[in-house]
């Protein structure tokens, strides 16, 4: 398989993942379109430095960081989601929005 | 300065301070205010008598000028005095009838909560009137023209918390208003074609020897009697006089008989060189004139009011006027303006008497109030109408006669035959009036009373001071009616111009005729008013549709009405329209659509998250977009 | 073979995480989809990253997910109506920017494919932690410390019945 392709696919996730974020209206939802770019960019990492680049462990590195800070996020998102709902009553990023505009 | 043109800016001067002084700072002090503005004619008198006296050669005149604006590359505009024999004896008319007027108005209008102003209006009007009299170029007669304007529309709007005199003001200052648009647009003409506008110059251009072309000549002439056509209320322009007659009677006898609406026939008299190279425009001048006097005569003999017989009377005489200057005499035209200012002055004045009263202008009302006892006010009325109509020995007769006369000689003999119709209807309609008002014994005043005690009773109270200013300005008036006739020929000669061929004072075939068509009207007037058991209807008055005719201006206000009226307002309410909503809407669109795109742009501030996300990746998508068709980062 | 079954797997995943409405069918076709990553991560050699993927996300992510549902979705109340012009946008400028990436990997001069990539060791990749790259590592672990402890202290219910402190 040539670079591209797995790029290809690579952008194809990222294009989901955002127009999951741009969409949804639940905070989860939108994390989850979230994850699914993260997980996109890790592709195209690991992807570049083993088949176009000369060290294939250095993608890996890469992208075993951002799988940490991945879960970190997602671990201290989901429990501002808690605390959001219980402090509003709801989770829809439409209703949270208090600038007047 | 010398003597003479010394007299001649005091003339001024005099009564222009007496008019700041007063409107300024006199206004709670009525009786100071009429004793300085009185006191001020006296002084103009003075200098007028000086400069009659004066200028005592004909042909001679005086001019002082300063240059008043240097334009740079222009003409520059002077300012000065100018005066010759027709100039003086008009100031001197001018100040004598407004010395008048003042010393009258102290008993007609006592007791008006306007008496200070009023007073200072008629010095306004005096200033501005000697300075037209007494100016040196038209561009300075224009500036006085329209400053007579404006002190007519202020007299005759006096009362002006009415709305009749309101509306009659501005009626009387719009229409003239219409002709001297005419007559700027004459006298900037002539200050392109000659660099200036001094009347000596612009006459001398006019003639023979001068450079301007007989086209050039008619049109300036006919714009300029624009003017003339609205300042003196002839041809389609008539219908204000009588309405300006919601004015004070004393303003009506000062302004709309003798002196203002004459600026018009002085103006002809002074540019008499000038209008004499356009002799088309005078040709047209006399039938238009023509056609007004008898239009007008008409008009007196259906009117119910006794100032608007007047007014319509001064309208025809002044056409009488225009006539003779058409014609080619000037003598004629200005000896007809004297005597006329003195006579009508005199009948609006006795009429003022009658009014004042009988608290009512309606001549059968007058009627009824027992006329009679108001001594100076009949012999007032009596030998005025035996002036106007023109009954020797009286002024009128001698002035008329010399208008007929040229006339006959100049105008052919349609015209003279028209203008002697004139005159038999202007005995009719004058004698019709004093019949009708004072004409009426104890029996007469019974027949009537119905239309009186509805009216309620005239005042009744022993003579005090202002009842004896009244009247004796009237009785002088009136011994000066029997006196002007005989200064014809004085007249004749210190004008210099070619003058009436055999003097007034010959009964050749004209004279009888005139005589007798006199007598005639006066008969006839006898015989419908004056009559005991006569029936009060003139022959015009029974045919309803001729009543109507002639008693509603011959329907010219309401032809102005549908069409001029109708459409200016149309005009002003599409421009209203204009300004509230393209104008306006656009500003407040303007308004509107800034808060409108602030509330779009606060949008990008709502604190919208995925908005923001948005934002940002359509910007870096944009700059992706950017970097690929470069071919990749510097 | 394995990339294009896997590749297929986890775009399919990913449609269904975005597209459906019932909030745990996309948390199921999230983890369906991050199966299909790490099946890509095989293809490439990455055997350890496949396996920390399926760990991580499958195992620890989504389950987090449905119990962070479980405590804050309005499960009862209706659903809102969608607005069409919104998804039409976020469909357009996804779109766009999908194509723009497509852009610029259609016309980078890629080396010409070196036949099947050598598996990368587990091995390997442990020791450039632990040498090249031991900062990040470190940093990395004392970012998941204070996660694990700022999630805890701000989903953490007082007496008062409030969040946080």
């Amino acid at each position: 398989m040539t670079v591209a392709s797995y790029l290809f696919v690579a952008a194809c996730l990222f294009g989901i993942g955002l127009y999951g974020l741009l969409q949804r209206r639940s905070l989860v939802a939108m994390l989850i379109a979230l994850e699914l770019m993260l997980a996109a960019v890790s592709i195209n990492v690991v992807a570049l430095t083993t088949l176009a680049g000369r060290d294939g462990s250095l993608g890996q590195v890469v992208a075993l960081i951002l799988v940490g800070v991945a879960a970190a996020e997602a671990a201290i998102a989901l429990s501002l989601f808690v605390a959001i709902h219980r402090a509003r009553h709801t989770i829809d990023v439409e209703q949270l929005s208090e600038l007047t505009g | 300065m010398s003597g003479p043109v010394l007299a001649a800016v005091l003339a001024q001067a005099a009564p222009l301070a007496a008019c700041l002084t007063i409107l300024i700072g006199l206004r709670a002090r009525p009786r100071a205010a009429a004793g300085l503005a009185t006191l001020s004619l006296v002084v103009a008198l003075g200098a007028t008598a000086y400069l009659v006296v004066v200028v005592a050669v004909p042909n001679v005149h005086w001019v002082a000028q300063t240059t008043w604006l240097p334009v740079a590359d222009g003409p520059a505009l002077a300012f000065g005095v100018f005066f010759d024999p027709l100039a003086a004896t008009m100031s001197f008319v001018v100040a004598f009838i407004t010395l008048a007027v003042m010393v009258y108005s102290l008993g007609y209008m006592a007791g008006d909560p306007g008496f200070a102003r009023y007073f200072g209006f008629l010095a306004l009007f005096a200033w501005a009137m000697l300075g037209l009299v007494l100016a040196s170029n038209l561009l300075q007669v224009l500036v006085f023209w329209e400053l007579v304007g404006l002190a007519s529309f202020l007299l005759i709007g006096f009362w002006f918390e009415q709305s009749a005199p309101a509306a009659a003001a501005r009626k009387a200052f719009l229409m003239t208003r219409v002709g001297d648009v005419g007559f700027l647009l004459g006298v900037l003409l002539l200050v392109r074609a000659l660099g200036n506008a001094t009347i000596s110059d612009v006459v001398a251009a006019a003639g023979p020897a001068g450079v301007f072309s007989p086209r050039f000549t008619t049109t300036v002439a006919l714009l300029l009697l624009m003017g003339v056509i609205g300042k003196s209320a002839q041809g389609p322009l008539f219908t204000w006089l009588p309405d300006a007659m919601e004015g004070p009677t004393p303003v009506s006898a000062l302004l709309h008989s003798a002196t203002m609406v004459a600026a018009g026939v002085f103006l002809v008299a002074r540019l008499h060189g000038f209008f004499a190279a356009a002799p088309e425009v005078m040709r047209g001048l006399l039938w238009l004139a023509l056609v007004t006097a008898l239009a007008t005569a008409t008009m007196a003999m259906v009117a119910e009011d006794i100032k608007r017989v007047l007014a319509y009377s001064t309208i025809s005489q002044l056409g009488y006027m225009l006539m003779a200057l058409a014609a080619g005499s000037v003598t004629a035209g200005f000896f007809h303006l004297t005597t006329h200012a003195g006579f009508k002055a005199l009948l609006f004045m006795a009429s003022g008497i009658f009014i004042h009263h009988a608290h009512s202008n309606d001549m059968r009302v007058i009627a009824t109030k027992q006329p009679r006892s108001q001594r100076a006010g009949v012999i007032g009325l009596v030998s005025g109408s035996l002036a106007l109509a023109g009954v020797i020995p009286f002024s009128g007769y001698f002035s008329k006669e010399a208008v007929l006369t040229t006339l006959g000689q100049h105008a052919g003999t349609a015209a003279l035959a028209l203008a002697y119709l004139g005159a038999g209807l202007t005995a009719y309609y004058t004698f019709r009036m004093v019949f009708l008002t004072v004409g009426q014994g104890a029996a007469g005043r019974r027949a009537v009373g119905a239309v009186g005690d509805a009216v309620g009773s005239g005042q009744d109270h022993a003579p005090n001071a202002g009842d004896r200013a009244m009247a004796s300005v009237v009785l002088v008036l009136s011994v000066l009616t029997l006196v002007l006739g005989y200064l014809g020929g004085w007249l004749g000669a210190r004008l210099g111009h070619e003058g009436v061929e055999h003097g007034p004072f010959a009964l050749g075939a004209g004279p009888l005729v005139a005589l007798a068509l006199v007598a005639a009207g006066i008969a006839l007037a006898w015989v419908e008013f004056g009559r005991r058991g006569a029936a009060r209807a003139g022959f015009a008055e029974r045919v309803p549709a001729l009543r109507d005719f002639f008693g509603d201006n011959w329907y010219v206000d309401r032809l102005y009405g549908a069409t001029l009226v109708r459409w200016g307002t149309a005009l002003s309410r599409a421009a209203r329209w204009h300004d509230h909503t393209v104008l306006d809407g656009a500003s407040d669109g303007v308004a509107s659509g800034a808060v409108w795109g602030g509330r779009i742009l606060a949008r990008v501030q709502a604190g919208y998250v995925q908005a923001y996300v948005a934002v940002a990746i359509s910007l870096i998508a944009a700059l992706g977009v950017w970097l690929v068709r470069r071919g990749g980062l510097p | 073979m394995v990339f294009a079954g896997s590749a297929a797997i986890a775009l399919f995943g990913a449609l269904l995480a975005v597209g459906l409405k019932n909030i745990f069918h996309n948390i199921l076709g999230f983890a369906l989809a991050m199966l299909g990553v790490a099946g890509v991560f095989l293809s490439l050699g990455s055997d350890f990253l496949a396996a920390v993927f399926v760990l991580v996300y499958v195992g620890a992510v989504a389950i987090a997910m449905v119990y962070a549902v479980m405590l804050s979705y309005p499960l009862d109340l209706p659903q809102r109506r969608r607005s069409v012009p919104k998804i039409a946008a976020a469909a357009l400028l996804a779109a766009i920017v999908t194509g723009v990436l497509w852009l610029v990997v259609r016309r980078a001069p890629w080396p010409p494919p070196l036949g099947a990539p050598d598996d990368v060791a587990a091995a390997q990749t442990g020791y450039r932690f632990l040498t090249d790259y031991v900062l990040a590592f470190e940093l990395i672990s004392v970012l998941l410390v204070v996660a694990m402890m700022g999630a805890v202290m701000v989903a953490r219910r007082t007496r008062e019945g409030g969040s946080g402190r």
